[in-house]
């Protein structure tokens, strides 16, 4: 078993301490390798719920590889900020990466 | 048509004039820096006659479009020596709009210790003496001018850091409900309104028409689809209404680029608990409001107001970079005397960012330890007080890295640095380095797909394309100040090309002019050529717009450095 570090921001955050999933710096567990598709299905997050996610900091897709010591962050559509196309959340023709997810 | 008024603070008297054609199309931050590049010798001290202090509402300000109500405030910078534009909400934007005031102007200055407020009505100025009020805390004298004006008079109003014509000194302005949390901060130009001797302006405009619109009907068709764009987007429409700008506080942190113990890293192991998500629980829990705008019109109403734990106002306006100033940059991690610090510079009028951004290097060189948010709370209540070591602090960080001997001083013209580490957000970085402005972050902020014109998908850590995009964000950025526009509109623009077609089409009803998108690229590149031009002027050469040394080191967790050359930098700012 692997572990990881999982957040998750916004909405989300709300949404999941509701359900009473952790996901504050929260260490979980996980079969290595998994994308984050499927380690997120396991939290009952889906495509849908998102706008992008972190892993190891920077934004990555849903089909990523995940493996042990990895961080893994989520945040649902809200976020302010030139920071959606800086961080690469956005590309220049104003697609969001959601398509890409 | 519209005049500009023009205040001499020496003889006390005013006078309206037509505007020159050269001003006549101009509005917000394209007008004051215009203005200034026009009337303000390059070379003269900020705090002399010499300087000017111009307010002037944007080219929508004061018509119904939401959003609208900004009002960009002008004059050399004390703090940096270069030209500064500081953009604020609150009521006097679209209250000088009605009047028919397209600039206000304060000129030439008093004998030493002369103390005056403006009274603006229609029909009537009147220069008042102001002694009773010397040393009054801004959030004491909007409740006075309330009083004795009128609720919900327009006030802009500068508290002892400005009276003491300190660099980090803002005007403060009254937000709808009366509270002094919305800032012209950046760049000190509350002290170029002490030096003028002017403690407050009023703008009462009781008996004004509506602005003109010259096509009502389109006006309103535009107008409609703008406000549903700006409601129906999720940033503007959910996310900043829950959570305000410290939203981004974990977003940050996460990329790995939330400044920490003065730039030595990008992550807070404490970025939880001063998280905008922290922020609404204690909202939610304690009484507060949780999403509020800063001025008349606005449907994002980012803002909120926070309470303690007893229920009582701390503060209101309390901002991402606020939190990040006075938390991850000097190790502090309780939220609640974060927000009693925010109100200490509201009360005194200064800049939030510079203010805690020199907190965290009044710890860097040892005056009080790294984290101790009580003994920065009692250093910063020196300002307040006009003691000697409280003027060092509220002269910012530069003044104060030098007064301690510090090696690490994160400014660029003197401007103390904003929340994103430019190793791990390069395009923010190219901005901090070239805009006219010192380290800026809002100068470079987006707008809309059509004005970027590069290609393929943007890495934060990596140089390509960072500067093409930091100078595509600037011209937009100025665009967007120059029509009255809260800064915030970008994000649903940005992702809505018809956003940037309906800002067009709005001032075209305004003023019956054809203008196109084309003309907001225009705009704000003949925009940022006045605010170059003046710097050249006053002496500023490539050598100024570079990042500190600090900032080649290797920063984690992504370990990036710092790796523009001048030369690459360049590209920014030539048109």
């Amino acid at each position: 078993m692997a572990t990881l570090t999982f957040n998750a921001f916004s909405f989300l955050q709300k949404k999941l301490k509701a359900r009473h999933v952790d996901c504050v710096n929260a260490p979980l567990e996980f079969t290595e390798g998994q994308t984050a598709a499927e380690v997120l299905k396991t939290l009952g997050i889906g495509p849908e719920d998102l706008e992008g996610l972190f892993v190891n900091g920077r934004i990555a897709g849903l089909h990523t590889r995940l493996y042990h010591g990895d961080r893994l962050a989520v945040f649902p559509p809200g976020t302010p900020g030139p920071y959606r196309l800086l961080l690469g959340l956005v590309n220049s023709r104003g697609e969001t990466k959601n398509e890409d997810l | 048509m519209a005049q500009i008024l023009r205040i001499n603070t020496r003889e006390k008297t005013s006078v309206f004039e037509t505007p020159p054609a050269d001003l006549l199309a101009l509005g917000g931050r394209a007008l004051t820096s215009r203005m200034i590049l026009n009337e303000v010798p390059p070379t003269c001290h900020p705090l002399s006659r010499f300087n000017k202090l111009i307010f002037a509402p944007g080219l929508l300000s004061g018509s119904p479009a939401a959003n609208s109500g900004r009002l960009s405030v002008g004059g050399k910078s004390p703090l940096t020596g270069g030209i500064k534009e500081s953009n604020t909400g609150g009521l006097v934007s679209q209250k000088l709009a009605r009047l028919g005031i397209q600039a206000l102007v304060l000129e030439d200055k008093p004998e030493a210790g002369e103390s005056s407020i403006v009274v603006i009505r229609k029909d009537q100025v009147d220069i008042l003496p102001a002694d009773e009020y010397r040393g009054v805390t801004t959030g004491d004298m909007i409740e006075k001018l309330w009083d004795r004006f009128g609720k919900r008079v327009g006030v802009a109003v500068i508290g002892p850091a400005g009276e003491q014509r300190l660099t980090a000194a803002s005007i403060q302005f009254a937000d709808p409900k009366g509270h002094p949390g919305r800032a012209a901060g950046r760049g000190g130009l509350g002290a170029v309104m002490g030096s003028k001797g002017i403690k407050a302006i009023v703008v009462d405009d009781t008996g004004a028409d509506k602005v003109f619109l010259h096509d009502a009907e389109a006006f309103k068709a535009a107008n409609k689809k703008w406000a549903d764009l700006l409601l129906s987007h999720p940033v503007s429409g959910q996310g900043l209404p829950a959570y305000g700008t410290a939203v981004l506080v974990n977003i940050i942190n996460e990329a790995g680029a939330f400044p920490t113990k003065n730039f030595r890293s990008g992550r807070f192991d404490k970025a939880q608990d001063i998280s905008g998500e922290t922020m609404a629980e204690n909202i939610e829990k304690r009484g507060g409001v949780v999403t509020e705008g800063c001025h008349p019109g606005c449907v994002i109403r980012c803002s909120q107001v926070y309470h303690d734990k007893d229920n009582n106002y701390l503060t209101s306006g309390f901002e991402y970079e606020t939190i990040w100033a006075f938390g991850a940059h000097c190790m502090i991690s309780d939220l609640d005397d974060i927000a009693r610090l925010d109100r200490l510079c509201d009360d005194f009028g200064l800049d939030t960012i510079e203010t805690g951004v020199t907190i965290g290097i009044a710890m860097e060189g040892g005056l009080i330890p790294w984290g101790d948010s009580k003994a920065a709370i009692e250093l910063l209540k020196k300002v307040g007080q006009g003691d000697p070591l409280g003027k060092i602090i509220g002269n910012g960080a530069a003044f104060t890295g030098q007064a301690l001997g510090v090696d690490r001083v994160p400014v660029v013209k003197r401007q103390a640095l904003p929340a994103y580490d430019p190793r791990a957000v390069k395009a923010v970085g190219v901005t901090y380095a070239t805009t006219p402005m010192g380290a800026d972050h809002t100068a470079g902020y987006g707008v809309c797909q059509n004005i970027l014109s590069v290609g393929g998908s943007i890495d934060p850590l990596k140089k390509e394309n960072n500067v093409e995009i930091s100078k595509d964000l600037q011209i937009a950025t100025a665009a967007i100040d120059a029509a009255g526009l809260c800064l915030f509109v970008a994000f649903p623009v940005l992702d809505r090309p018809e956003g940037l077609q309906l800002i067009v089409d709005m001032l075209n009803a305004r003023y019956g002019i054809s203008l196109t998108t084309d003309d907001v690229v225009k705009l704000g590149i003949s925009i940022l050529k006045d605010e170059l031009e003046f710097n050249r002027q006053a002496g500023f050469t490539k050598k100024d717009d570079r990042l500190p040394d600090m900032f080649k080191e290797t920063f984690p967790p992504h370990n990036t450095t710092w790796d523009f050359t001048d030369e690459e930098l360049e590209k920014a700012t030539s048109f």
